[in-house]
């Protein structure tokens, strides 16, 4: 018999429970709970619940992104992040997190999935030197 | 040179840098583990693709999974650590070509490791390429002289064939790819020795070997040592043919050995497990056929619109006690034009090189030979046939008749002859000159343990007295009734004065 994957899992939980509520979705995930039991899965528990929540992002067009920053940054330049991020990734909804990481020297950095725009002078420094190392 | 310069150098170098904010697509490794990584993220990546880790290691793209992919480091994965950046090269692995590589050792990478200096390549090549295709290939018809009498005489093998050296450890796979590479002095052949799993002694003896007879000067070492990862001894054989088809392109001919492809299936072999690909027969993965055909596949010979130029490969694989009907062998077997089977048995008794006779076959090199080759060895080769027949028949009865007992002496001759020793190449008219004397009779009446010296007198006294022969055979490749009763005529004074 075939293994079942992680993704097709999670999706298949997404797909059942979907527009179900209360007792119906109480057995739903009753059932779930016992399938991935049974396939010896419960170890996996934390990869299925981080699938099912790019399943749920993608779905209602949710862009989670992680900002990096060597200072707080403040609202208009958030505002101006969030716009950014709206239109790029063609997101209906962001969920945006921020983090102050001194090592950065300064800029900004915006991971959005497995996408990185890095604008920090951490980053600009080393492209200078990987450049005139090649020069 | 003054502070001042450096500094507006530097100054003037820092001007002109630009750099764009860009989106990258970056992996985090999940794990990490005998020279494989499994790395999340890099969604769009394609496969064979370099990926870049951020000590400086390469890594290749060989798995792409629904949420990971699998990469083969090349080089020391130890430095590599769970949770590291990854990020995607965008180019297919590829390694430098030049001509500056000729007469060096290089690593499955195309670098150099023999301490003489970097080589400045300007272009590089993938490793990966479609083999030309059928329009732009002509069909083999020149010869690559190996200097061996028996490969020349019996299997002969022209410019784009595919050639598999066959046999046991210890029958001298490897001595009859050194002898040919030492022949081609002077033959306008790029031979590049592809060394896969070997052991570094070895390799710095041939090297050393090769030095001494000259042929560095048109020799290209690859090596992946059995010191060095799975992955590079993977690689090596494909870095080998993108240098060979480098030189192919200009228009020149190649010679490529894969020294050997048991060992390349076998660290492909441990790629795959360690992959988790599903292990097929003898535990090798299910495209092992594949891995050798699409190598071999790109030896050719290509037509003068398409450039000219040749591969010639000669692959080389490893039996377990002369079994040729495990995997690598039948599969490389398949895939070559013939094969060259060398046999244990043979060379205990002193038969070097071991060639069989009977299971060797060059399926396209017979139209490579040279007119005068053929006339020569045509009759060789049924000679040599009846003899093994009657060899195993006549150890029955003693008593034989006329008939039967000269085919038998003249059959012992023919193996006598067929014997040479390591690196003494026979030019081709000399090879024509002794096997004419054998298949007409001439040395049927000299004693077996006189044919080695009595075939080098001849052939040193025919060069200096039968020069319309030899002329004839160099020029024209055959020779004429008058080249021939010259030669007949040398040949009988040359054997009146060796009987006496």
């Amino acid at each position: 018999m075939a293994t079942i994957s992680i993704n097709n899992l999670a999706r298949a939980i997404y797909e059942s429970s979907e527009k179900k509520d209360g007792m119906e979705l109480d057995i739903v995930m009753k059932k779930a709970v016992s399938l991935i039991s049974k396939k010896h899965l419960m170890s996996k528990s934390k990869e299925i619940l981080t699938q099912l929540e790019k399943i749920i992002d993608k779905d209602e067009e949710v862009v989670r992104a992680k900002i990096s920053s060597r200072i707080k940054i403040d609202k208009k330049v958030t505002d101006e992040i969030d716009d950014f991020i709206r239109k790029r990734y063609k997101a209906k909804h962001t969920v945006l997190e921020f983090v102050v990481d001194e090592k950065l020297l300064g800029g900004i950095k915006i991971e959005v999935g497995d996408e990185i725009i890095d604008m920090t002078l951490k980053n600009k420094i080393k492209k200078l030197q990987d450049y005139l190392i090649t020069q | 040179m003054s502070k001042n310069y450096i500094v507006e150098n530097l100054k003037k170098q820092i001007g002109s840098f630009k750099s764009d904010a860009q989106a990258e697509k970056v992996g985090h490794v999940i794990e990490v583990f005998d020279g494989i990584a499994k790395i999340s993220g890099l969604s769009d990546i394609k496969a064979s693709e370099m990926v870049s880790f951020p000590n400086g290691e390469i890594g290749v793209t060989l798995n792409l999974e629904e949420d990971s992919i699998g990469v083969i480091i090349l080089g020391d994965f130890s430095k590599i650590h769970e949770g590291d950046e990854v990020k995607a090269i965008g180019t297919i692995l590829s390694v430098p070509v030049s001509d500056l590589q000729i007469g060096r050792v290089l690593n499955a990478l195309g670098e150099p490791i023999d301490g003489k200096g970097a080589i400045k390549a300007v272009k590089s090549n993938p490793i990966e390429k479609v083999a030309p295709g059928v329009i732009t290939r002509l069909s083999v018809s020149q010869a690559v002289q190996t200097g061996i009498k028996a490969i020349d005489a019996l299997i002969p093998i022209g410019r784009g064939q595919r050639e598999l050296i066959i046999g046991d450890r210890q029958t001298g796979k490897t001595a009859i790819v050194i002898d040919t590479i030492l022949n081609q002095k002077g033959q306008d052949m790029i031979c590049i020795y592809v060394s896969i799993g070997q052991k570094d002694s070895k390799l710095r003896k041939l090297q050393t070997r090769l030095e001494e007879g000259g042929a560095m000067d048109y020799t290209i070492i690859v090596s992946a040592g059995s010191s060095e990862s799975a992955a590079l001894s993977y690689i090596a054989p494909y870095t080998g043919v993108s240098i060979a088809e480098y030189f192919m392109d200009q228009g020149k001919d190649v010679l490529i050995i894969y020294d050997d492809l048991s060992k390349h299936a076998v660290a492909y072999r441990e790629i795959s497990l360690l992959l988790r690909r599903p292990p097929g027969r003898e535990a090798f993965p299910g495209d092992v056929f594949y891995l050798h055909s699409r190598l071999l596949e790109r030896a050719c010979r290509r037509n003068k619109e398409y450039g000219g130029g040749s591969i010639t490969a000669l692959p080389i694989v490893e039996t377990q006690s002369g079994d040729v009907t495990a995997y690598i062998p039948t599969n490389v077997i398949s895939i070559t034009d013939g094969q060259i089977f060398l046999e244990t048995d043979l060379f205990y008794k002193g038969i070097r090189p071991a060639v069989n006779v009977g299971l060797s076959v060059s399926r396209v090199g017979s139209n490579a030979q040279i007119k005068a080759m053929k006339k020569v060895s045509g009759t060789l080769k049924l000679d040599l046939a009846q003899f093994r027949e009657l060899e195993a028949f006549a150890q029955f009865g003693s008593d034989l008749d006329e008939g039967t007992k000269s085919q038998l002496e003249r059959g012992k001759r023919a193996v006598e002859v067929l014997k040479q020793p390591q690196y003494a190449p026979v030019a081709t008219e000399d090879q024509v000159v002794t096997l004419y004397a054998l298949t007409k009779g001439f040395m049927d009446d000299v004693a077996i343990d006189k044919i080695k010296s009595f075939e080098e007198g001849l052939t040193e006294y025919a060069r200096k007295n039968a020069k319309t022969f030899y002329k004839e055979v160099i020029e024209a490749k055959m020779w004429t009734d008058a080249g021939e009763q010259e030669l007949v005529k040398v040949i009988g004074e040359y054997k009146s004065s060796f009987v006496k």
